[in-house]
């Protein structure tokens, strides 16, 4: 069973006038700061990102429900809103704001949610993973297939251009769709937030921790889990629908295993314990995908060696590694600053590792795809020669050299951190 | 009035192995029932038959004059049956005030609402901190459950029982585990919560037995083979032989 | 009808690969609770290996070899880093095999590049075995066959009838039991797990050069793998057995006969031309629906009989 963060969430603070102020006033902000429209670009794909990973943690973090599919809902209710605004742009169907259109993406994900929801949540644990893996292969297959909602390959155009709207938006640039996604994503995440707060929210936290007690307090754990799967089928839904408006385009892979598997990583990087979690690992997932996927090759296995050792060692995700410190925070704020010489020398031991275990997976990337046989390349800004011994020495010995003061370091760490929160606790209760 | 729980020939097998053989039995409103008997007699299984966790391969059982065999554990609770576990099943993630609040919603009929904010309903509060304050944890109301000590726990275990306001309450060994010290205040809770519903409860504890219950019915290989007082059950030659041996304290 | 008989054949052929892929991953399933995402990762690990190996020693040596150096990662993997995810329950474990399966197919990438490699089947049964009514059955789908039955055999009666066998069955069921009784569940399980490997790695050697060595081979294969399993019942290798038939068959003779659905549409009355959704249903055949039918079963499976065809224990 996922073990979820014990602490209060830490909305509790967002939920002060002030921090949410500041809040949309970054947001408000963050697109007039920069020129690049690739940035820009960037902050929407954050934003959808955002309410995606939300919506996905409703069922894992807050239902206890690991889905491989939630693509299907996300990809479906994209291509209902591309041939919507294609069906608008043709007068086809009524109009409707762009504005509004993440609503429709909603029902989109809704629709397929309580329909599919119900069957896959008869079951749980590893068969609802894998019945949601069948989904997603399913739907994959049916992409190729029904060409006339789906277009196989290809994929469906649309553009978010039909009519001029109030204000005078045409969502013909970038800054202003930027906007729009802003807007729906704190929308949405209030929504989300909101629900966690509600009793549905709650009996579904307590289905994610003890189903069978559950049916004995009076409720229907499958009854529970079909309503979230729905509710956050809705919200992937609208994620979709911001999708198919930033991107202009909806193609099979939206719907695939792939897509759905990012947003696992994602949200579990960020912390499945944690509201703010899954925001954490967006922003930070697609920041790292948009800038480092192009400084290196070997950046999706950096990711899924993240992950796998983020299962292995920190299940509560970032947002579990921090609001581990939240108690000492709140008890004894001095402490955190003794613990800092620990934290401090294991950080710079796990660098030096890295340093090495990053160079030398560069390295073999290199060699392994270098169509030429020039063997010169730039690691860390050092121009050198893969084909000398000498990178590759130096790599494996600050690999394995950090590896051991790891082994030494940590342990360290670890008794500093319970003694800080022994002692912080100790401070308070006398 | 109708009897609180009522079994009529209630049979159960698992497989080829018959572990229920027939059972008879009527528990009266209001009263304390103890169900006493040798280890794998059937006294776990009677329990999960009630409450719906398997179903019964012959017999009926009525809850307050209605029939409820073979519903499902959400249904027989809804109608007013609450139970707890031997092996403490509570909300391990949530804090102490959050498990018993959860336990409470159904019964305040909140059911699956997503429209109110559970924080703001005085109803559930009250309901919450009663029950508390009765299972003595309102000073641990913030402790996350799994983090309490094992009486502590067994105390929620309780409270999670009967924040549902269920008028016949089933505990499955209440002080397995205890200390003589926190097994007089699980007693002292036992007999507090009492006073407004139906008890029925599995002890092998017998001072604890003896001491709480109104009735006691002794099951031995699946079929009860004496029911009564406990003047009753001490004096009766069937059980002594079958299970009390020398008599209990 | 020598078709049939050569799609039954070729179907029966992709029946025994997949039951090599779906015994192992039943094994490690039904004993440890995981299920392996990366068990498809493994089998391509085979693949790789037999082709690094074939490079300097030929296919003979790296059918011993590769196999065993596939197990051999199964088992560190098991022992090193599955074992102490295990105490984090099942969604854990599940987590993790899927972030190995991500993990492995970025380091095949890193390692042999993006490009299909591949590797020859030896020159001694790169030949046609015999002819029959026109079409020729090759002497390496021959073999491939053959091991695979082989390999199901030795499975057979080395769970059923050795001592090792006894105490796998045991455990499948009741791990804690077997425990107590004195035996070394976690090396039971490390060994298991190896071994899963390898059969997976056995299925990559074979088919790797038949089918092409290349990174995405093991997100094709996998998920059919656990159609497999769910569909044939967990912790039931007979229930494998008939579940991977049973797709393989099937799919090579939709593919092979390519009915079209139009008949059926004919005889309600809609015109070949027809606009729309329509149009594509028009116009299906069952080569075109055959990547659905899998994931079908597994629904239509999990609806109504969780257990599977022959399975034992609820899922």
């Amino acid at each position: 069973m996922i073990m979820a963060n014990l602490t209060k969430p830490t909305l509790a603070n967002l939920t002060k006038p002030g921090v949410a102020a500041g809040i949309v006033a970054i947001l408000i902000i963050l697109p007039l700061l920069t020129n690049s429209g690739f940035a820009i670009t960037v902050m929407s794909q954050i934003g959808v990102a955002t309410v995606f990973a939300l919506a996905f943690n409703m069922l894992l973090g807050q239902g206890g429900m690991l889905s491989f599919g939630h693509a299907v809902y996300f990809g479906l209710a994209g291509y209902v809103t591309a041939h919507v605004m294609n069906g608008m742009a043709n007068e086809d169907l009524p109009y409707m704001p762009v504005t509004l259109i993440p609503i429709v993406g909603g029902i989109a994900g809704l629709f397929f949610g309580i329909l599919i929801g119900f069957v896959s949540t008869r079951r749980a644990g590893t068969a609802f993973a894998m019945i949601s893996l069948g989904f997603a292969e399913l739907v994959t297959a049916l992409t190729l297939i029904i060409v006339v909602f789906f277009n196989g390959e290809e994929g469906i155009q649309t553009d978010r251009w039909i009519r001029e709207e109030m204000f005078g938006i045409t969502y013909g640039s970038d800054i202003q769709v930027y906007y729009l996604i802003a807007v729906w994503c704190v929308i949405a995440g209030i929504a989300m937030y909101i629900l966690t707060r509600t009793p549905f929210g709650r009996i579904s936290n307590a289905v994610r921790d003890n189903p069978e007690r559950v049916q004995f307090i009076g409720y229907n754990t499958h009854r529970v889990r079909w309503l979230a799967f729905s509710l956050s089928s809705f919200f992937a839904g609208i994620a979709g629908a911001l999708h198919a408006v930033n991107v202009e385009h909806v193609g099979f892979e939206t719907v695939g295993l792939g897509q759905s598997g990012v947003i696992l990583i994602m949200v579990y990087i960020g912390g499945t314990g944690n509201f703010a979690g899954p925001i954490l690992g967006a922003i930070l997932v697609t920041l790292l995908n948009s800038y480092l996927s192009d400084l290196t090759p070997a950046w999706y296995l950096y990711l899924g060696l993240i992950f796998v050792l983020m299962v292995m060692f920190a299940p509560g995700g970032l947002a579990g590694l921090i609001m581990m410190h939240d108690p000492i925070r709140r008890m004894r704020p001095r402490l955190l600053l003794a613990m800092l010489p620990a934290y401090a020398v294991a950080s710079a031991v796990t660098l030096v590792a890295l340093a090495g275990a990053i160079g030398l997976i560069e390295m073999i990337y290199f060699l392994s795809t270098t169509t030429t046989r020039e063997s010169a390349m730039i690691l860390y800004g050092i121009a050198l020669d893969a084909a000398d011994f000498w990178p590759w020495l130096i790599c494996i010995a600050l690999t394995v050299g950090g590896a051991f003061g790891c082994a030494l370091t940590y342990p360290r760490m670890a008794e500093a951190y319970n003694s800080a929160l022994h002692e912080a606790r100790i401070s308070v209760a006398s | 009035m109708s009897n609180a729980i009522k079994f009529t020939g209630v049979q159960k097998s698992f497989g080829p192995t018959e572990v229920i053989r027939g059972v008879d039995l009527a528990i009266e409103q209001g009263e304390i029932h103890a169900i006493i008997g040798p280890n794998g007699a059937g006294k776990s299984t009677l329990f999960n038959l009630v409450t719906g966790r398997h179903r019964v391969s012959g017999g009926r059982i009525a809850l307050n004059g209605e029939d409820i065999t073979n519903y499902t554990p959400y249904q027989i609770n809804r109608k007013g049956l609450a139970r707890s576990f031997q092996v403490t099943n509570i909300f391990g993630n949530m804090n102490v005030y959050e498990n018993v609040r959860c336990a409470a919603l159904w019964n305040l009929g909140y059911g699956y609402a997503f429209w109110h904010f559970v924080n703001r309903r005085r109803d559930l509060k009250e309901r919450t901190d009663m029950v508390l304050e009765q299972t003595g944890l309102t000073s641990r109301r913030n402790v996350p459950a799994g983090l309490l000590s094992y009486s502590d726990q067994r105390a929620l275990e309780i409270a999670v029982t009967i924040a549902g306001n269920a008028s016949v309450v089933m505990l499955d060994e209440p002080t397995s585990g205890m200390s003589s010290g926190e097994t007089e205040q699980a007693v002292a809770l036992i007999r507090d919560i009492s006073t407004t519903r139906t008890m029925v409860i599995v002890e092998h504890d017998m001072g604890v037995v003896f001491d709480l219950a109104d009735r006691i019915s002794v099951l031995v290989y699946g079929k009860i083979i004496a029911t009564g007082t406990p003047q009753e059950i001490r004096a009766d030659a069937k059980v002594q032989e079958a299970y009390l041996g020398t008599e209990a304290s | 009808m020598e078709v049939f008989v050569f799609s039954l054949f070729n179907g029966v052929l992709y029946g025994m690969l997949l039951f090599l892929l779906a015994s192992g991953l039943t094994l490690i399933f039904s004993m440890m609770g995981v299920l392996n995402f990366a068990h498809a990762s493994f089998f391509m690990l085979g693949a790789y290996f037999a082709y690094q190996v074939s490079d300097h020693m030929g296919f003979w040596p790296a059918l011993v070899i590769a196999p065993i150096l596939v197990g051999v990662v199964g088992a560190a993997v098991e022992r090193y880093a599955l074992r102490p995810v295990h105490r984090l329950g099942h969604v854990a474990e599940l987590l993790f095999t899927f972030g190995l399966a991500f993990v492995i197919e970025e380091i095949v990438q890193m390692v042999w590049g993006k490009v299909p490699v591949s590797y020859d089947v030896p020159a001694s049964l790169n030949v046609t075995a015999f002819a029959w009514q026109g079409l020729d059955y090759s002497a390496y789908r021959i073999f491939m066959l053959l091991i695979s039955v082989a390999i199901f055999i030795a499975l057979f009666f080395g769970l059923t009838r050795t001592r090792i066998g006894l105490i796998i069955r045991a455990a499948l069921t009741h791990p804690h039991m077997v425990a107590s009784l004195g035996h070394d569940v976690p090396k039971v399980f490390m060994w298991t797990f190896g071994i899963g490997c390898a059969l997976a790695g056995v299925a990559g050697v074979i088919s790797g050069n038949v089918l092409g060595t290349e990174p995405g081979m093991a997100i094709q294969l996998g998920p059919i793998v656990f159609v497999v399993i769910v569909v044939g019942g967990l912790g039931s290798l007979g229930g494998a057995l008939i579940a991977s038939l049973l797709i393989g068959i099937l799919n090579n003779l939709a593919i092979s006969y390519d009915f079209s659905f139009y008949p059926i549409f004919a005889a309600l009355g809609v015109e070949r031309d027809v606009e729309g959704i329509l149009a594509d249903l028009v116009n299906l055949t069952t080569a075109g629906i055959a990547p659905l039918v899998p994931y079908l079963l597994l629904v239509l499976m999990l609806i109504f009989r969780p257990r599977g065809l022959l399975g034992t224990r609820d899922v």
